[in-house]
């Protein structure tokens, strides 16, 4: 009996490795060497996944996370000698910038919700935020900007011990999961040059340094910087 | 719980329609509305009208880089009691067509069925005089905001003819957005048959 | 975009959720430990108010918020400086105060408070669950109630977006989103607004310590019992059977109807509370006046008529405003074209025209409807009044062409 059991959750952890789904426009330009990235502090969201399915917000894994992947984010920006320099998005919510923020996000909703629905869209990513964005880039300073987001939330472990349980009457719990998107935009063009969807694996805990770094990594893997 | 099911039974709905795959390709050129309204589309557009929640069936909508970013709602001939947008509860009415509305009443409807989509602080400017092919109307600007605060500007076309009534309306983000597209729907506008 | 609505269910959860037993008043300044559930409720609340501050309904004007901030302080005494307070434009009678200080008070509450009593009364109830720590009990109530609906999590969630944001639209294009790639960012406490709301005894509770609150800070404590009275009435306005029957579901208290012995006992608290005759009717009128139209005009958006006329019945009931509020009326009954209703319409348009704070638009209804009613001299003679009044309207020339109808027509 307790073989089974450790053979579902294992099957159950197996199900969920790190995944990443890229999308890029044609012959991106990569950022010259020293180019400015606005990174937008990453929107993290963490939550305990009880038994009975309700999501506890945890502010402390949610703090851990977002220091940890801006960690990740600045030394993977240093390591390609770009200049980096952090967003919070709270203090650029007014005027045009904060028109271009709340663009940004109707955007990036729309290549996640419909990036592949639209017959308008097939066979071309050219995601935009229009001309608008110099001025985001005037008044950050900034070449290129990188919005991060990322939620999720972590079994407990009397919701394991449910999923263990519901599994074994054929009943599938879901036993939490972690995300980002990421989204890269040329300031100049305001074109979208590259949007990741990542789907983090267990050992990719952004709560813990080597997992955020995992998850960093997983994410910019395909990125033109 | 009985509100609850309410409540969950349309989300379920744009959950499925959503699932399978119903946008369709409108592409250059003639595009019947219904039975009596017909436009020229100057390039290819999506039909989202089968996701769109509080869809009328005289009512298509195109857009496209998906609803956020633009959107171009075209009727067929409403007749009084028709919808724009459909209410879905009885307790939370849209507006509705009715068989004697004033050329005021007529934008009202459309402004209002801005607001019952959601949008806030919606407003309308300069009403000047228009015509969807041989029936006399008005066309007017239209600026509202996202719940989020997006600022989002609009153009319309309403006229009446045979006791019906022809809406045309683009919305998009002021930011970009707009301007990119409002060349094409103000020809769109301009190559309206209707009646 | 999508962060903002996610902080937004967490504030409709932190309106839901609040209380403890009264022997737990917080403190106050104090902040809970982010390891703590309250931490992470409050870490919750703080990405609800970032949100909140960047809506598009949040109301700027200056003298508005600062009357409003000073009404929240008197109840909240000495917790004043823990507390942030934003006005947004939102029709339905509501207000709440997050576990992190952070208070939301909407338009629709401030037009339907008769006076600053019944208005302090009312911020003085949402704090108290803000005292009292609430939300900690609600949250572990629902916890267990969540069980139920371990099979039904998504469905639940879908609810939780919907009742969270205030939808009466489901909000169209985003709850698509939603609804499909993004089920699992409806992480935190979307589930919880389905189910999340203050126990009767919480709310018994908090509606003893808000007059009690009120009292205190120099109001006349009857005036509690007065505001829940004209909730009630109100409800039973509606133009809707099953609107009438819920009793208070325009109220925050949807799932808890205001039960008769909840007015019994405000009434009944009443004499043994520093006894006052301050109520602030004349301060709080010309504090809300300078936004009646606007709000009139949003609560018009929710299109229950019977509800808003009977709301313009009570504003109109002490004399002032009646260009302004026979306006609406005219309105209402316009919009809602009932049997009789447009020569109800007529006479508020009449009624509002002989006033001096009389939005111009009545004339030209007046004329439509006179127009429809095929009395030709009466259209024409309003119709010219409005082109007389408002030569510069961007729609004269509508007005304009009106007129020429009628003289073809004659």
């Amino acid at each position: 009996m307790k073989r089974l059991i450790a053979t579902l959750v294992a099957c159950m952890l197996i199900s969920a490795c790190t995944t990443t789904h890229t999308q890029v426009m044609a012959n991106p330009v990569k950022p010259a060497a020293g180019a400015r990235i606005l990174v937008v502090d990453p929107d993290i969201q963490l939550g305990l996944l009880t038994a009975s399915g309700m999501t506890e917000p945890k502010a402390d894994w949610t703090e851990q996370a977002r220091a940890n992947i801006a960690a990740q984010l600045e030394s993977e920006m240093k390591a390609r000698a770009h200049a980096y320099r952090l967003l919070d998005p709270d203090d650029a919510m007014g005027g045009r910038s904060g028109q271009l923020m709340r663009l940004h996000g109707a955007v990036s909703a729309s290549i996640q919700g419909y990036g592949y629905a639209l017959p308008t869209k097939k066979g071309a990513f050219d995601w935009t935020l229009g001309e608008g964005a110099q001025a985001l880039g005037a008044a950050q300073s900034a070449d290129y900007a990188l919005f991060v987001r990322g939620v999720g939330s972590y079994a407990s472990g009397g919701r394991v011990a449910t999923a263990v349980g519901m599994a074994m009457l054929g009943v599938s719990v879901p036993l939490g999961s972690q995300q980002c998107f990421v989204t890269l935009v040329d300031l100049k063009t305001g074109r979208v040059v590259w949007a990741n969807f990542t789907i983090a694996g267990p050992n990719a805990d952004m709560r813990e340094t080597a997992g955020a770094s995992a998850l960093v990594k997983a994410l910019l893997k395909d990125a033109p910087l | 719980m009985r509100n609850a099911l309410r409540a969950v039974l349309p989300a379920l709905a744009v959950l499925s329609l959503a699932a399978c795959a119903t946008i369709t390709p409108a592409p250059a050129g003639p595009l019947k509305v219904g039975s009596g309204a017909n436009v020229t589309l100057g390039r290819q557009w999506s039909d989202i009208s089968l996701v769109m929640p509080g869809r009328h069936k005289k009512v298509r909508v195109l857009s496209i880089d998906g609803p956020l970013l633009n959107r171009l709602y075209l009727t067929d001939g409403l007749a009084p009691g028709d919808y724009l947008i459909k209410p879905l509860a009885k307790e939370r009415p849209t507006p509705l067509v009715r068989a004697d509305m004033s050329a005021t009443e007529r934008m009202e409807f459309v402004t209002d069925s801005i607001s019952a989509m959601d949008y806030q602080r919606v407003t309308l400017a300069k009403p000047r005089p228009a015509k969807l092919g041989e029936a006399s109307g008005v066309r007017f600007d239209v600026s509202a905001q996202t719940a989020e605060g997006l600022e989002i500007k609009g153009v319309a076309a309403v006229a009446e003819t045979g006791g019906k009534i022809y809406v045309i309306l683009y919305l998009a983000p002021a930011e970009h957005y707009f301007a990119a597209t409002l060349p094409e729907a103000e020809a769109v506008m301009a190559s309206a048959r209707v009646g | 975009m999508r962060g903002s609505r996610l902080a937004l269910i967490a504030a409709a959860a932190a309106l839901a959720v609040l209380p403890q037993a009264a022997q737990a008043q917080r403190a106050a300044g104090l902040r809970p430990d982010s390891t703590s559930l309250e931490g992470g409720i409050w870490g919750s609340a703080d990405k609800a108010e970032a949100a909140a501050r960047t809506k598009a309904d949040v109301n700027h004007d200056p003298a508005l918020n600062a009357y409003v901030r000073g009404v929240t302080c008197k109840v909240a005494a000495d917790h004043c400086p823990d507390l942030r307070v934003y006005v947004l434009d939102r029709p339905a009678f509501n207000a709440l105060v997050a576990p992190n200080g952070y208070v939301e008070v909407w338009s629709g509450l401030m037009l339907r408070s008769t006076d600053e009593a019944e208005f302090a009364y009312v911020l003085g109830h949402e704090f108290s669950h803000f005292a009292q720590n609430h939300t900690l009990v609600a949250y572990n109530a629902a916890k267990s109630r969540a069980n139920v609906a371990l099979a039904a999590k998504v469905a639940i969630a879908v609810v939780g977006v919907a009742a969270a944001s205030g939808a009466t639209t489901a909000s169209e294009a985003q709850s698509i989103m939603d609804a499909t790639g993004n089920l699992i960012d409806v992480v935190y406490l979307a589930e919880i607004a389905a189910f999340f709301r203050f126990s009767r005894e919480q709310e018994a509770e908090a509606d003893l310590l808000g007059q009690k609150r009120a009292a205190i800070a120099g109001y006349d404590a009857r005036s509690a019992a007065q505001s829940w009275r004209s909730v009630m009435a109100e409800t039973q306005a509606s133009d809707f059977k099953r609107v009438r029957e819920s009793r208070s579901r325009t109220s925050v208290f949807e799932s808890h109807p205001l039960e008769a012995e909840r007015i019994a006992a405000l009434d009944k608290q009443a004499p043994s509370l520093p006894a006052s005759s301050d109520r602030g009717r004349e301060r709080y009128r010309a504090a809300i006046r300078p936004h009646l139209s606007a709000w009139l005009r949003d609560d018009l958006r929710r299109r229950d008529f019977g509800q808003t006329l009977h709301l313009i019945d009570r504003l109109a009931a002490g004399g002032e405003d009646l260009g302004v509020l026979n306006y609406y009326r005219g309105e209402a009954y316009r919009l809602r074209r009932g049997d009789g209703d447009l020569g109800r319409a007529r006479d508020a348009y009449l009624a509002a025209a002989a006033q001096p704070d009389t939005p111009l638009a009545a004339w030209r209804e007046l004329g439509d409807i006179r127009k429809r009613d095929g009395d030709a001299a009466g259209a024409r003679a309003a119709y010219e009044t409005y082109l007389a009044k408002a030569p510069q309207a961007e729609d004269a020339w509508l007005v304009q062409d009106s007129l020429t109808s009628l003289d073809k027509g004659s």
